[in-house]
């Protein structure tokens, strides 16, 4: 039956993660500053089993289904869009092992972020590159085989937290002639012989978020930890892609409904010409746009998550994703633009948090997944076409984005 | 708990619509636009095959109230009727077969809700009765809602429309505009006013029957769409209506519930007319989907697939969206949770998806999407959609209700 109340339990995370949350905004811009979340405000975190919510309990996690961590991711970055990213735990990582691994190969995996020291752990997924192939489609980073052993070349960009992880998924071509059918992905712990960590970026926004790369010189991965994507490779990756973006996009509702709580009290105590600004109708009108923005966004975020949690059939599931992800971080980039905007001149000064949140809403559109291959995904999926890799993710081809 | 799976009745009454939509009103709903209205007979077949079903939710929300509250006095356990959601989700399935069908449903119409929300028991068994015997062969009826005059459309509190007590009769001077099934009704719910100056609190409501003396109508309206449904102008002249017409009796007024009566019928109505909008939108957005799967999507790659596929993708989330805040305005009204806003919400995004649908979906098929003669479908979509962004609020005026409630101290612009 159609509803739109979480559970009781539901709620009650809800409210101590909010509480929580309330400080991470009080400190976003010593975050921002430090580039990083301290020890002490990831250990909550980690306390909280922020990390693990949606990690099947087979594999060591909460079980809590898509529903609920899209409940609290947007809580989460309602205090800091960054938070969710650089805590620390598995992220992004936790959704390919679960996706494209077996479950052994989760359990070894994943495990180790339940512990108590999981908070001091990250995982990251190595999968954009800076330049595509002339000669061919698919990545230029490339896995050999040899005798049972699998041997990376390549470099990897755009990679979220790319020198604090312990451990990689790297994506890179196994077969050069199919393209981007031709792809695999392959665990690799950091400090194995011929991985380097690269630079860290400096970025626009989501300071707080380390983003790198890696390059890879003749890497050694056994065949044991190659993740082999069950029956269908190219599936479980779009199903990893859409997954991952959709929690992408839960924080995209957090960062508007962010920046347009900010934005609404500004406007009730601002005063021009004897009234509150939010009075005239060309602020009130701006703002009942972005409410709608914030409504629309985190109900079409529910229907996805409750879809993939509710089992329906995938090719649903991904329409619906895809429907949240690109209406939510357009959404998002539309409140943190107006919430400058109407904030005027003081909105351009870093005394307000919403310059910030500009920032990251323009940055985590690029993460994940883009409005623009969500809404290829969308269109290969209502008219029938095979789902294309190469069409529906980012890439060096199309549009990058950090994974 | 969060949900998104429709009752196994909700998904009874989408999958017959929608049959009904597609093997019946589809295929008549272009003479019904070139002959300015449906056949009594068709309606009447719709009647009878709507009391077969156990009320069809749209046309009989009475029926599946007191169907949930004999189960409740029967001492079953309260059961949730979803009826506002139910009535949405046939809504959206109606108008994806015909728009102007479902505005000429019979029954009370629009006029129902004042008339359930304000009526003395009295004046409900009198005006709500005359629709019982409809499901079941009797004459079609319908009921209407009068507010909007010339003079005064948004901006309701500044109706012109007078009214003064004469003995055991109000007189009513004055002339409404634009109101659907306005001369084909039994009754017409008309607001009138004792004194201009007094702003709402001057505001009355009265059930017009047929046939009241003083009572005519006006001109019928040519439209840009919607063209089988009727739209009337009303005329009162010295127009005499009993006392016991006097919607929720004197002592009604002495607070401002007057103009609280016009505005009440929005808030459970207008998710209904963005579910509306919603099918519309999706039978545009349907029609180029397949239109770009048979003549563009072809076995070798064109350039310009890519760009076609994002616009399409693009309207296909935006009605979503619109659905699923929808959805949300219907199921707080479900749980009796205040929802002016969301309601506002639902109607002003679904009216402009719907016709951002409509709009895109005649430019994605190019030319030939034009041709009346092949796509007179997507074609009649086009002008039947633009209305539902003005009527029962104009999407900036759905704006204005939300402001409100975000800035709590905000009387007006």
């Amino acid at each position: 039956m159609i509803a739109f109340e979480p559970t009781d339990d539901q709620k009650l995370m809800q409210e101590s993660v909010a509480s929580f949350a309330k400080t991470l905004r009080a400190r976003s811009r010593e975050f921002e500053r430090d580039r990083a979340f301290p020890d002490d405000v990831r250990k909550t975190a980690h306390e909280l089993g922020l990390g693990m919510v949606a990690v099947p309990e087979a594999l060591g996690g909460a079980g809590l289904g898509l529903t609920t961590a899209a409940l609290l991711e947007e809580e989460v970055a309602y205090g800091d869009p960054s938070a969710g990213f650089a805590f620390g735990g598995p992220g992004a990582f936790g959704t390919a092992v679960s996706e494209l691994g077996n479950e052994s190969q989760g359990k070894a995996w994943l495990a180790p972020f339940a512990g108590a020291d999981g908070w001091s752990r990250f995982g990251a997924v190595a999968w954009g590159e800076r330049r595509a192939s002339a000669a061919r489609a698919g990545m230029t980073t490339t896995a050999t085989h040899r005798m049972g052993t699998w041997e990376l070349t390549g470099e990897k960009a755009y990679v979220v937290n790319a020198d604090r992880a312990s451990n990689f998924v790297v994506f890179a071509q196994t077969q050069e002639s199919a393209g981007w059918r031709g792809l695999g992905a392959f665990l690799v712990k950091k400090g194995t012989p011929g991985l380097r960590v690269l630079d860290r970026e400096t970025t626009l926004g989501l300071d707080a978020v380390s983003f790198g790369g890696i390059k890879l010189d003749g890497v050694e991965v056994d065949e044991s930890d190659r993740l082999a994507g069950g029956d269908d490779f190219n599936a479980a990756l779009v199903r990893f892609f859409a997954k991952h973006a959709l929690i992408v996009a839960a924080r995209g509702v957090g960062l508007a409904r962010a920046a347009f709580d900010v934005t609404r009290e500004y406007c009730e105590t601002r005063r021009a010409f004897g009234k509150p600004i939010g009075h005239f109708q060309a602020v009130a009108f701006t703002l009942a746009d972005r409410s709608m923005d914030v409504d629309a966004a985190r109900a079409l975020v529910w229907r996805a998550a409750h879809s993939w949690d509710a089992k329906l059939a995938e090719n649903h599931a991904l329409l619906h994703t895809s429907h949240a992800i690109a209406f939510a971080l357009e959404a998002a980039m539309r409140c943190g633009d107006d919430a400058v905007q109407l904030h005027g001149g003081a909105g351009f000064m870093r005394d307000y948090v919403v310059e910030k949140l500009m920032r990251d809403a323009k940055q985590l559109q690029l993460c994940a997944m883009t409005s623009a291959h969500a809404d290829q995904l969308a269109a290969s999926i209502e008219l029938g076409r095979a789902i294309d890799p190469g069409e529906v993710l980012p890439s060096a081809e199309s549009q990058s984005a950090f994974v | 708990m969060i949900d998104f799976t429709l009752t196994s009745r909700q998904q009874q009454v989408k999958e017959a619509i929608h049959g009904l939509a597609l093997s019946v009103i589809r295929p008549e709903c272009l003479k019904w636009d070139r002959e300015h209205g449906i056949p009594p007979e068709f309606l009447r077949t719709l009647a009878t095959l709507a009391g077969n079903m156990g009320s069809l939710a749209m046309m009989d929300r009475d029926g599946e109230r007191a169907s949930a509250a004999k189960s409740e006095a029967e001492g079953a356990p309260k059961k949730k009727s979803q009826v506002n959601l139910t009535s949405i989700i046939a809504a959206e399935e109606m108008a994806w077969g015909d728009g102007g069908l479902l505005l000429c449903l019979p029954g009370p119409g629009l006029g129902g809700p004042p008339v359930r929300g304000s009526g003395t028991p009295e004046q409900k068994a009198r005006f709500m009765g005359i629709f019982r015997d409809m499901t079941a062969g009797g004459e079609l009826k319908w009921g209407a809602y009068a507010l909007t005059e010339p003079g005064a459309g948004s901006d309701v509190a500044g109706i012109r429309t007078s009214c003064r007590k004469d003995g055991a009769h109000w007189v009513l001077n004055g002339r409404k505009c634009y109101i659907t099934n306005g001369a084909r009704a039994s009754w017409n719910c008309v607001f009138a006013t004792i004194d201009p100056t007094l702003g709402r609190a001057g505001h009355r409501a009265f059930v017009v029957e047929k046939g009241t003396p003083g009572f005519s109508i006006g001109r019928i309206e040519d439209k840009m769409g919607l063209r089988a449904s009727e739209t009337a102008e009303l005329v009162f002249e010295d127009c005499r209506v009993p006392e016991e017409n006097l919607l929720g009796g004197e002592e009604r007024y002495v607070t401002k519930e007057g103009f609280m009566t016009a505005m009440k019928t929005f808030d459970n109505t207008r998710p209904l007319v963005a579910a509306m909008a919603i099918g519309i939108g999706r039978a545009a957005y349907e029609y180029a989907r397949d239109f770009v799967k048979s003549n563009y999507a072809l076995a070798r790659h064109t350039a310009r697939y890519s760009a076609i596929a994002e616009r399409l993708a693009r309207v296909g989330r935006q009605l979503d969206a619109a659905r699923m805040v929808t959805w949300r305005a219907g199921w707080m009204a479900d749980e009796e949770i205040p929802n002016a806003k969301e309601a506002s919400t639902s109607k002003a995004l679904a009216g402009q998806a719907a016709i951002r649908a409509c709009i895109e979906s005649i430019e994605i098929c190019g030319a030939e999407g034009t041709i009346a003669r092949d796509h007179q479908l997507l074609e009649k979509w086009f002008r039947d959609i633009k209305v539902y962004d003005i009527f029962e609020g104009t999407g900036q005026i759905q704006r204005v209700v939300i402001s409100k409630r975000l800035f709590a101290d905000l009387k007006s612009f």
